[in-house]
């Protein structure tokens, strides 16, 4: 600790803190424009000048100057104040003054300290600049004419983001912050940039025009789309979501966001949402009273008897999910799933088989800290985008090693001193017994207290990095190199993104990456952890509430299995879309056809238009309640707008369903919470009010497994077929729903097939060239993305989009042969 | 007492002949605003649209809340009012808008009869604030 005046007042502050962090911690104001709280100290902007009594004759930039013992500082004078003034006055050179058509008018940094230090004449003259202003992108409006080169968003992308879109480029007066050749800007338009800009040069487009600041009311809430639980800033008017406003002090997100939580908002505010209960008479489905579509549904559910299923989705809130239990019981059937049933069984079984826990063990900003860093499936920045962030973070701040186990290039890949471990699909499991191999074979497992250490060794045997490498077509220098860093590593983490395009032997990888974590000792220790990451908001929160098959009850796939046999006679979906998102096309079809259907979503989804009953439900923005993300933090939603039409909570909707049946429910999602947490292992000592700012995460920071069992699995064998597809994630897109937003479609709007250069020209084809790839189930056709991602041999497509009808040909295998024919 | 009587009556009767009246024979007849008089506002046109570039200060600023505007993007990529409406009822012609105003966009003209006989008449569009 050191101690030092400023401005007459005593401060101690740690060591490694500038003169500007240690006035703030104190609130001593000192004005700013180039720094942030995130990026390293950087000093373009002069605006935080100070006196230092030891540094006499000069000022000194406060933000990037550390503290000394005794250093007495004095934060405003009257030549301070000059001096600011005069940079000001520099500033306003060339700065065009456009404030009244400027959208950054109202929360500028600029125009603020304009007026703070009233400039309001120039002693010098210069030409304002005039340069062409970058509107090619639907998302990031680049107007260079109002930048003064704080550099936070060249930073931002660098140190945070890990891009790189942006750098200076020319010298002196000619100095602007340009894309590389100086084109248009395309990047992932994650617009981190954006929020960090304090001048309006980079603002968000869809936001364009459309209020001033002051007129926006902001609702903290929490990101609907991933397991990330990033909390956004609502900036609410007239009963619309106008925009995401930049809020770095609640969550665990620290103002970061991604294109869908930045851009994703708009689905929210869509005139195609369901504004009217449904129910099909004469086989249509027409436009109901509430009464009438409950009655309908209660019935419908009645006389099914105790053939009912209900499978829920995973976005919504924890007091939902504890209605939708409430129901299942009052309904009398166990047959109660979410997810697919299949995605999540590698934490609900995986990790409750090897660690006793059903979460990931550690929180994301351990992650900062971390020497090693292990990504299994490289759709992992591509499901948790800000995670990935953090993992890029590490790298730069702590020069953590990450490997990637993976079977395609992705943006993990490109951080850097990344390690790809690449493998043919479908060989995770076989990359990560070489691990195991490499560390026990060189002694570096930390095996006190591990049962099971022998069982697993004999069953490594066949396992050896070389053996592995030569089967998956990777290097076995690169396995053994990860395999030491892991071991060796003070902190590490291992991370493994589940969710609905994965659902190939999620239990084993889970159970994989656990045996990994319990070798290295990752698992429990302070500082290092296992994180298995859901893929929707709730993801944790769902597997938390054992939204999952009872006793004798059925699993989703089950489910629908039964319920295309006819031996379910009902089906309940809330907030889910298997027509679309489930892996067996013609499985999920027959159920919904052949069953008593009550569908409860916000839009008429393809499984809704299937429906018996449908009941208009309310996006997160609507909503009230409590999510819990993937690192087992629970944080606390807000109601920002008003559901359009007659549209209702799903809580409110649950309600009318179970005092339709003659049950109890609570009164509000507050009450609702105190049942669950009653009931919820872990949330037992959890209540409302500790639920602040930042979440509270259940568990505490390090979760400590309760059982140290290694269980062996065996790898699989590479599939023989020349071209294979792999399904997953776009970076862009976010389970189904994100289709329905206007953000995430300017950036992707259909399905595309993505192939690797030398497959595109063996097969010669293009950009936007129409695919069709064959199997023995059936086709699919979307146009080509040609780029350097994949390996020879292997296709890529995302699941998100209905047209593609990608479920006719996945039934949930980790890699489909495919023949291609051009169209 | 007489004195001062007639004196003071003699005053009267000299305003009552012609020429001599102080009364303004409204409507037939005028009066010439001051410069300074505040009646119905006036949004200033330029060559092609209007002055007014939607900044949203004037609703920020008016007490009476009477002003609604809403920004939007015009062809040329330019802000500008898709609607301009002022509340002459709720009106209270204190003219902070124009002294608000960045650019100049909005005055106050010498207008002051403005009654009607429907509420709805009594709200002005952008069109109508662009001609009167």
């Amino acid at each position: 600790m050191v101690n030092l005046t400023i401005d007459g007042k005593q401060i101690t502050t740690s060591k490694t803190s500038t003169i500007y962090e240690a006035a703030k911690e104190n609130d001593i104001y000192i004005p700013v424009l180039c720094y942030a709280k995130k990026l390293l100290p950087y000093g373009a902007c002069r605006v935080c000048l100070v006196e230092v009594e030891q540094m006499k004759g000069r000022l000194i930039p406060s933000c990037t100057t550390p503290v000394t013992e005794g250093m007495v500082v004095t934060t405003m004078s009257d030549e301070i104040k000059k001096v600011r003034k005069t940079v000001l006055e520099f500033l306003l050179v060339n700065h065009v003054v456009d404030c009244p058509v400027c959208d950054k008018g109202g929360e500028c940094d600029l125009q603020d300290l304009t007026y703070e230090y009233e400039v309001v004449t120039s002693r010098f003259e210069g030409e304002k600049f005039d340069l062409p202003k970058d509107e090619a992108n639907p998302f990031i409006e680049r107007n260079m004419n109002r930048c003064v080169l704080c550099g936070k968003c060249v930073r931002v992308c660098d140190e945070v983001v890990g891009y790189g879109s942006y750098s200076f480029i020319n010298r002196g007066f000619e100095t602007k912050i340009a894309t590389a050749f100086d084109r248009g800007l395309d990047c992932e338009f994650c617009g981190q940039c954006v929020s960090m800009c304090p001048v309006g040069a980079l603002l968000p487009r869809p936001f364009k025009f459309k209020a001033r600041p002051w007129q926006l009311k902001e609702v903290n809430s929490v990101c609907g789309y991933c397991g990330n639980g990033c909390t956004v800033t609502l900036g609410v008017k007239d009963n619309e979501v106008q925009t995401i406003r930049f809020n770095d002090e609640t969550g665990v997100n620290d103002g970061n966001l991604c294109i869908r939580g930045r851009f994703g908002y708009s689905y929210v505010n869509s005139n195609k949402r369901l504004t009217k209960p449904l129910v099909r008479r004469d086989g249509v489905l027409k436009e109901a009273s509430w009464d009438e579509a409950i009655q309908t549904a209660v019935q419908g559910f009645k006389d099914a008897g105790e053939q009912v299923g209900i499978i829920s989705g995973a976005r919504l809130t924890n007091e939902e999910l504890f209605l939708v239990k409430n129901l299942s019981k009052a309904l009398g059937t166990e047959n109660l799933d979410h997810s697919g049933g299949e995605c999540y069984k590698g934490v609900t079984e995986g990790l409750l088989e090897t660690l006793g826990v059903r979460a990931s063990t550690a929180t994301f900003p351990l992650v900062e800290k971390a020497n090693a860093i292990l990504a299994i499936r490289s759709d992992f920045y591509e499901t948790h985008p800000v995670f990935g962030m953090v993992v890029n973070q590490a790298i730069r701040r702590n020069e953590a090693k990450l490997s990637i186990i993976a079977d395609k290039f992705g943006k993990l890949s490109k951080l850097p001193n990344a390690r790809t471990l690449l493998h043919k699909p479908g060989l995770e499991l076989n990359v990560l017994n070489a691990l195991c191999h490499v560390i026990v074979e060189e002694g570096l497992a930390k095996t006190e207290g591990l049962n099971g250490l022998d069982e697993l060794k004999a069953a490594l045997k066949e396992y050896s990095a070389e053996t592995v490498a030569e089967l998956v077509g990777g290097d076995a220098d690169a396995i053994k190199q990860t395999a030491r860093e892991l071991a060796g590593a003070e902190n590490a983490a291992i991370m493994l993104a589940y969710g609905l395009p994965y659902t190939a032997y999620s239990k084993e990888l889970a159970i994989a990456a656990a045996n990994l974590a319990l070798l290295t000792g990752i698992a429990g220790r302070q500082g290092s952890g296992l994180y298995l990451c859901g893929e929707k908001a709730n993801s944790q929160g769902a597997i938390d509430l054992a939204i999952l098959p009872g006793g004798k009850g059925m699993g989703a796939q089950q489910m629908l299995a039964a319920a295309g046999s006819g031996e379910l006679k009902a089906l309940y979906l809330v907030g889910e879309d298997p027509l679309v998102s489930y892996p067996n096309r013609s499985l999920v079809e027959k159920a919904l056809e052949k069953s008593f259907l009550v569908v409860q979503d916000i839009f008429l989804s393809p499984s809704a238009q299937m429906a018996d009953v449908v009941f208009p439900a309310a996006s997160f923005a609507e909503k009230a309640g409590t999510f819990t993300n993937a690192e087992r933090r629970i944080q606390q939603l807000h109601v920002g707008i008003k559901s359009p039409g007659e549209a209702k909570t799903d809580f409110a909707i649950l309600q009318l369903l179970l005092k339709e049946l003659g049950t109890s429910a609570p009164a509000t999602p507050a009450e609702a919470f105190k049942s669950l947490a009653a009931e919820t292992p872990g949330y037992e000592m959890v209540s409302l009010d500790m639920v602040g700012p930042q979440g509270y995460v259940w568990g505490g920071d390090n979760l400590e497994p309760e059982l140290k069992q290694l269980v062996p699995v065996a790898g699989a064998q590479p599939l023989a077929d020349k071209y294979q597809l792999l399904v997953g994630s776009a970076l862009y897109h976010s389970g189904t729903l994100s289709t329905h937003a206007k953000g995430p479609n300017a950036a992707v709007a259909a399905p595309y097939i993505e192939l690797g250069r030398e497959d595109a020209a063996e097969l010669q084809l293009v950009n936007d060239d129409m695919l069709k790839l064959k199997t023995v189930e059936g086709e699919i056709q979307a146009k080509v993305k040609v780029d350097r991602r994949l390996p020879k041999g292997v296709f890529f497509t995302p699941y998100h989009f209905a047209e593609l009808e990608l479920n006719k040909i996945y039934s949930g295998q980790p890699a489909i042969a495919v023949e291609p024919v051009k169209v | 007492m007489f004195k001062e009587f007639a004196k003071g009556l003699s005053i009267t009767l000299k305003h009552l002949l012609p020429g001599n009246c102080t009364t303004v024979q409204y409507p037939k007849q005028k009066l010439e605003m001051s410069p300074r008089f505040r009646g119905l506002h006036r949004l200033v046109p330029t060559q092609h649209r209007e002055k007014c570039v939607a900044c949203y200060l004037c609703p920020t600023v008016c007490p009476a809340k009477c002003i609604t505007v809403e920004s939007a993007e015009n062809e040329k990529g330019e802000k500008y009012p898709k609607v301009y409406e002022i509340d002459l009822l709720r009106c209270i012609f204190c003219g902070y808008c124009v002294e608000a105003c960045p650019v100049e966009a909005i005055e106050m003209t010498d207008a002051y009869e403005l009654a009607n006989f429907k509420r709805e008449d009594f709200n002005f569009d952008k069109e109508r604030l662009l001609k009167s």
